[in-house]
């Protein structure tokens, strides 16, 4: 009964904020953008706990400004200076009515703090195991592996729909926050240490996360998204990337190929077959499978990749990947390979 | 008409007993009022700077996509924005408005230490400009005002900004340390006759609370600062990881001092509310032990709640669930002292002018910024909402909402008295309309974004349904609030000349400030109406009802104290906590065996030992010297107190060969953490001791000169403890690191 | 073994324990003939703090299994129970016997607010002393000597804010001063505590289960070692401190109570200003 009361709450506060932002359709599910990210919107047990309980505390709190509006304003409106009244009889206070104001907020903190504690234990079980996934968070990008398969790749993450998953979250650098709010809680990444979030997803689609503690000149492009999907696509797209590519590429490419091996990009990017550098910069492999360039900044496709390729500092201002002063050609055919290659 | 002029001393008078007129005047003054008023119009400077970097922030981000500002320059801006609205202007206004009024409101001639209180304003603008130097050196800072390390460290932040900053925020500290200090003293030892701290006004009693807050608290930034600064020039690691440091520790020594902040930048505004409302509602303060035992309350407990500031750190359950609960206890007397205001204003016969508008203001919007604070100390919900502007939304209610407004209540109170002229009620009812309505529609839908996923500290975003149009919103917000400050500077201005004059007590408020002339002469009071209750106007002008005598009639507590030692004594206190930090980075990271030199195969535990006999042997022989000088002893004083000297000497030499020993042996400072963290920690305390031996060579000096015939002197009792405590702290840093290897 | 049949099972029934508390009881009741008032109430509830600590299954886990039940045993018999039984004492002029001789030496540490606040704080520190620590824990006799000494340890700390002697209470600015401090030094404590990688009391590390209870502390409770390390400091630092602050709120409504010397009246030295009220108008 009193879920139904949360559900039906945060259902028109949901609501009230799509009219806000003249959102419709696009909140359903498995139809999240990148960074668009409504908190009372959540496919998992953990953001469902986290939602209601905000939903709840709002409505605690929505209460005691209402009575401290209703008290401000009743005396506003009552107790106005009449001309001709003499001064108001003074009056120093009232014992008991001050141990009411002690005591009552006492026991509404009371309240709210059992809720704390349960909604803690719900919104963030313990880690109990060997992780599923590490997200590993760089001057702005994220590094995603695999451990169970060795996959590694970048700013994207698959899971299978309906599994817990237990993610290890580290830094490379400087402490980066990993936020996917439709999903799971946030959770600073800290050079030095490892954290762990539980992910999982109700429903398949793609949600959008971003780096949620200032990170420097590029934490505002340090988007990333979570594709859930069904445990058959999952696995379907698990074993694409095992693989190591097949070597045909188009003959278009076939240039882009010598140029990522002779320009500095294998000094930073891996490219599984090619170039096995790790932890500088995103792993390559399976860029064409991905929804966008620069974490975020730029939807992938080919036209775009040319733009990041001429100069990533003009997309993305700050990045650690300089301006390569590629001629147009080379920018191309590098476009050309990276986008074609699985 | 005015017969206060008959007996008192008119303006004119007044200003003539001023050594010195024009610029040189004030920029030598010591006189408290005119040091407030210089701490008002640096700050106002401040907050135009502050306020601007902001509308260029709200500009970039007015719309999608937006390329106004680079990310870089953003960035520094909101490093600037918080750093300069929190040390530049919030901290520096509320203490100069205590600096013109604490005195006056306790019926003192000035502050406890007039010169000190010189210092501590010189050193704002010091600060200040120290800060904004770095414009011209390579960039402003660009980490954010809580600076994360590692984010801070040379690696990552490679220009001068950062160390502009620390330099900056070393300053700052020094000046509002020394203020509190001088704060405290004045207000337990310059009260008038008959006004107890029970009878103190709530505006006096919440500085004197702050002032606690302001000692203990800040020591905490220091340290972190200091040692970030050694990081980045000495090549140490205390806050890089990849080197063995914590980044962690950095976020637990600055939120250690950052949440009492909070409250330092909280508690004087309440402090305003407090005399604002009464006066405006022609009531006394409903439940004054209860709004004044709150206060406490907040204090006390704001010490032990700043890891809410990190429950996206992952410290564990356990510590998140007892932070959690010491924050959500604080909403308690924060939640008593609102409704002791709302209560107030029952029964009374409120007077709305602009100054009481802008306190009604205030109380809601506090309470808004209260309310979405609970919020963040239900863990689960901070979870979610933590790092974005739903929080930004949150400390804009707290901050604008909440102290800034009752700044401008304080202003629109406090001018009358400090130009004798009221400022004008038709251009304050246009600036409060228009802050009122800049202010919520700039912050309030700061929270829609937050919840729609908008981070903070971004300084473009996609193009999203709803996030330009709120976006857009919250920067016309701004520009309206941006010129309802234009408004309030143009009535300052022009009521400045040409507003009614105001007389001595403009509202009948009750407290002693009014008692005095506006401006009030530069001693302040000819003479004081006999103080028995909290309302001493109140009792002298309605002498057929006066208030209940508060705390029996003697004219006197029981607090004889000597303000040096006050003073002396509140010092060492702040520098103890610089020490405890000191030390507990230390523990914090000998508990693990790291490689290079280790404490069991560099340090002697034996030879520091004798050293340390030295040092505890000169306590005693000053403690004799003391004695001494009591029995008007004076060769024997001087003796004793060269041998306090050379016993001290003997000690720093022995650290000094300490030093050139572990020199040799290929010990410095950035070998490992241990080092770091030693030489940290001893060096801190050597240098202590110089400037204790530099203090008792003045004193030798003085006594040679026969400063000390008559056999007392507040100069050598501060000296000693000061040399008392150094020598206590010692016998501490030498257990921790020395005793400890020997057990 | 589940929670609820340690709850139930795991009670230690102490004669000395049982035979203290009545002891307590009668000499406290007597001089009343047993009526129940305020007094009674706070003696009873200090009497069954020192029940409940010394008999309950806290008592079952702090020997050997969880240092975070150690410690709340310490802060209960170091910092509730004593100030229960004071505030259970009627208020009484200094006796005669603390006039001279031992007495009047014990009664000088007591007036000694020094020397008491380093018996509180000190006690705080000194049992947690690793070596000291763990002597404790296998040692009987240093188990009880710990116990006794926190108990007189803890009277001896309150004594100058709630003992029957009303004359010599320090003056209540003194007295928060005195909480509050002493508050410093149990955060410092507790922050080390929480923080230190290294185990306080080495002997919970391994602890010998002969109840069958690690189990149930360890996969229900999710009590591992480090995290009842940290449970242990974070009750010395929080809850410890809010003690104290409820002791620094005490003596802020006894001091604001309190309606002072109304027998001296004294004029304040300065004539009186001729205030003009209307002026400005």
């Amino acid at each position: 009964m009193v879920y139904i009361q949360y559900d039906l709450l945060s259902g028109l506060f949901g609501q009230h904020l799509n009219r806000l932002a003249g959102v419709n359709s696009l909140w359903s599910k498995g139809n999240m953008s990148v960074g668009h990210i409504p908190i009372f919107q959540h496919f998992s047990p953990e953001t469902a706990s986290m939602a209601h309980l905000f939903t709840l505390v709002l409505l605690i709190c929505g209460i005691i400004l209402l009575v401290v509006i209703g008290i401000i304003g009743a005396g506003l409106i009552c107790f106005r200076e009449r001309p001709g009244a003499g001064e108001p009889r003074p009056y120093f206070g009232n014992r008991k009515l001050e141990l009411l104001w002690t005591l009552g907020p006492i026991l509404i903190v009371i309240w709210l703090f059992i809720l704390t504690a349960r909604g803690m234990h719900e919104s963030d079980p313990a880690a109990n195991r060997e992780p599923d996934l590490i997200v590993i968070g760089h001057q702005w990008w994220w590094e995603v592996r695999y451990p169970g398969s060795g996959v590694v790749t970048a700013n994207e993450i698959h899971f299978p729909v309906g599994q817990q998953w237990l993610v290890h979250l580290q830094s490379a650098d400087v402490i980066h926050n990993f936020w996917v709010p439709a999903l799971a809680r946030k959770m600073q990444m800290i050079p030095g240490m490892t954290n762990h979030i539980w992910l999982e997803a109700d429903a398949p689609g793609t949600y959008g996360g971003t780096c949620a503690e200032f990170c420097g000149a590029g934490h505002s492009w340090m988007h990333f998204s979570v594709i859930a999907e069904s445990p058959a696509a999952f696995a379907a797209w698990l074993h694409r990337q095992e693989g190591v590519p097949t070597n045909t590429v188009p003959e278009t490419a076939r240039d882009g190929r010598k140029l990522f091996q002779t320009l500095t990009c294998i000094n930073c990017h891996s490219l599984r077959g090619v170039s096995a550098t790790s932890g500088i910069a995103p792993d390559l492999t399976s860029l064409a499978d991905r929804k966008t360039v620069g974490a975020g900044v730029l939807s992938n496709t080919e036209t775009n990749l040319f733009r990041w390729l001429k100069n990533p500092q003009a997309i993305k201002r700050g990045c650690l990947m300089p301006d390569l002063k590629l001629t147009d050609a080379q920018a191309g055919s590098l476009a050309a390979y990276l986008e074609a290659r699985p | 008409m005015n017969a206060t002029a008959a007996v008192g001393h008119p303006v004119e008078a007044a200003l003539a007993d001023q050594p010195a007129r024009g610029l040189y005047g004030w920029i030598a003054t010591v006189d408290h009022k005119r040091i407030g008023i210089l701490y008002l119009l640096t700050t106002l400077v401040f907050f135009v700077l502050g306020g601007g970097e902001a509308l260029l922030m709200r500009i970039q981000l007015a719309r999608p996509n937006n390329t106004f500002l680079s990310p870089d320059a953003f960035d520094q801006m909101f490093t600037m924005h918080g750093t300069t609205m929190i040390f530049l202007v919030v901290m520096p206004t509320l203490i100069g408005l205590a600096n013109y009024l604490v005195p006056l409101m306790i019926g003192a001639r000035d502050m406890a230490f007039p010169r000190l209180n010189a210092l501590s304003f010189w050193l704002l603008p010091c600060g200040g400009l120290l800060l904004h130097f770095s414009l011209l050196a390579g960039g402003a800072p660009a980490v954010g005002w809580f600076s994360y390390a590692p984010l801070s460290e040379t690696p990552y932040a490679s220009t001068q900004g950062v160390d502009y900053w620390t330099l900056s925020l070393l300053v700052l500290g020094i000046g509002s340390v020394a203020a509190s200090i001088n704060l405290i003293a004045t207000i337990l030892t310059q009260r008038a006759p008959g006004l107890t701290i029970r009878r103190l006004p709530l505006f006096v009693w919440m500085i004197f609370v702050n002032s606690f807050l302001v000692i203990l608290a800040l020591p905490a930034l220091n340290a972190a600062i200091v040692m970030l600064f050694i990081d980045r020039h000495l090549g140490t690691h205390f806050f890089a990881p990849a080197n063995g440091g914590s980044a962690v520790l950095w976020q637990h020594f600055f939120w250690a001092f950052g949440h009492p902040e909070v409250y330092i930048m909280a508690l004087p505004a309440f402090g305003i509310i407090s005399e604002v409302v009464p006066v405006f509602a022609r009531r006394p303060i409903f439940g004054y032990e209860f709004v004044a035992g709150s206060t406490v309350a907040i204090a006390l407990l704001s010490f032990g709640v700043w890891a809410h500031h990190m429950f996206a750190v992952g410290l564990g359950h356990p510590m998140d669930l007892f932070f959690a609960a010491t924050s959500m206890m604080i909403a308690v007397p924060t939640g008593i002292k609102v409704f002791a205001w709302s209560a107030t204003l029952w029964g009374g016969a409120i007077r709305l002018t602009t100054a009481m508008l802008f306190a009604v203001a205030f109380l809601i919007q506090f309470t808004i910024g209260g309310l979405s604070g609970i919020t963040f100390a239900v863990v689960p919900i901070d979870w979610q909402v933590t790092g974005t502007y739903y929080l930004v939304a949150h400390f804009h209610y707290v901050l604008f909402g909440g102290t800034f407004f009752a700044i401008f209540a304080g202003i629109y109170y406090w001018f009358p008295k400090i130009t004798g002229r009221r400022l004008s009620e038709r251009l304050g009812k246009l600036n409060f309309w228009m802050a009122l309505i800049g202010f919520n529609t700039a912050f309030f839908v700061q929270h829609f974004l937050g919840l729609m996923g908008m981070a903070r500290r971004i300084y473009t975003y996609p193009n999203l349904p709803g996030w330009g149009l709120l976006n857009l919103i919250s920067t016309i917000g701004a520009f309206l609030l941006g010129a309802s400050v234009l408004v309030l500077l143009w009535n300052i201005l022009v009521s400045r000349r040409r507003g009614q004059p105001a007389g001595d007590n403009p509202w009948q408020a009750w407290t002693l400030e009014w008692a005095t002339t506006s401006p009030p002469p530069s001693h302040n009071f000819d003479c004081l109406p006999p103080i028995r209750s909290r309302r001493p106007l109140w009792d002298w002008a309605h002498p057929e009802n006066p208030d209940p005598v508060v705390g029996g009639a003697s004219a006197r507590d029981g607090f004889a104290l000597e303000k040096n030692r006050v003073g002396i004594a509140t010092f060492l206190i702040s520098e103890g906590c610089f020490f405890v930090m000191l030390i507990l980075a230390y523990l914090y990271y000998n508990n693990q065996v790291m490689p290079g030199p280790q404490p069991g195969n560099t340090l002697n535990p034996q030879r520091t030992g004798i050293y340390t006999l030295c040092l505890l042997a000169s306590s005693l022989t000053f403690w004799l010297a003391e004695k001494k000088l009591r029995s008007r002893n004076d060769s024997a004083f001087q003796w004793l107190l060269t041998l306090t000297i050379v016993l001290g000497s003997v000690f720093i030499f022995g650290q000094g060969r300490e030093y050139l020993h572990l020199y040799h042996a290929g010990t410095l400072v950035n070998s490992n953490l241990f080092a770091t963290t030693f030489f940290t920690l001893t060096g801190f305390h050597g240098l202590h001791v110089c400037v204790g031996l530099i203090g008792l060579l003045i004193i030798l000096g003085l006594a040679r000169a026969g400063d000390f015939k008559n056999g007392r002197s507040a100069a050598v009792k501060s000296i000693g403890l000061y040399w008392h405590f150094v020598d206590a702290v010692w016998l501490v840093v030498f257990s921790v690191v020395y005793l400890r290897l020997l057990l | 073994m589940t929670t609820q049949q340690l709850m139930l099972s795991a009670w230690n029934w102490n004669p000395w324990v049982l035979a203290i508390c009545l002891a307590v009881i009668l000499a406290g009741g007597w001089p009343s003939r047993f009526r129940f008032n305020r007094l009674a109430a706070w003696r009873l509830a200090g009497v069954s703090m020192f029940f409940f600590t010394l008999t309950s299954p806290v008592d079952a886990l702090a020997d050997g299994y969880l240092f975070s039940a150690h410690m709340l045993q310490h802060l209960l018999l170091l910092l509730v129970v004593p100030p229960l039984i004071l505030l259970g004492l009627p208020s009484a002029p200094v006796p005669n016997y603390f006039k001279r001789g031992p007495g009047k030496w014990l009664n000088g540490i007591l007036r000694q607010p020094v020397a008491t606040w380093s018996l509180g704080v000190g006690g705080m520190w000194l049992w947690h002393a690793p070596v000291l620590c763990n002597a404790a824990v296998t040692n009987g006799w240093v188990h009880c000597l710990q116990y006794v000494s926190l108990l007189l340890m803890g009277f001896a700390f309150w004594w100058p804010i709630i003992g029957p002697w009303r004359r010599q209470w320090l003056s209540p600015l003194a007295g928060m001063v005195y909480l509050f401090s002493a508050c410093l030094g149990c955060t410092v404590l507790g922050i080390i505590i929480t923080f230190a990688p290294v185990e306080v009391c080495s002997i919970y590390l391994h602890p010998v289960d002969r109840l069958d209870l690690l189990p149930l502390l360890q996969n229900q409770w999710g009590l591992t070692p480090a995290k009842d390390q940290q449970l242990g400091g974070l009750l010395m630092w929080v809850p410890a401190c809010l003690i104290y602050f409820c002791g620094i709120f005490g003596l802020f409504a006894r001091w604001h109570g309190d309606p002072g010397d109304e027998a001296v009246i004294s004029e304040s030295p300065t004539p009186n200003p001729p205030l003009n009220k209307a002026h400005g108008h």
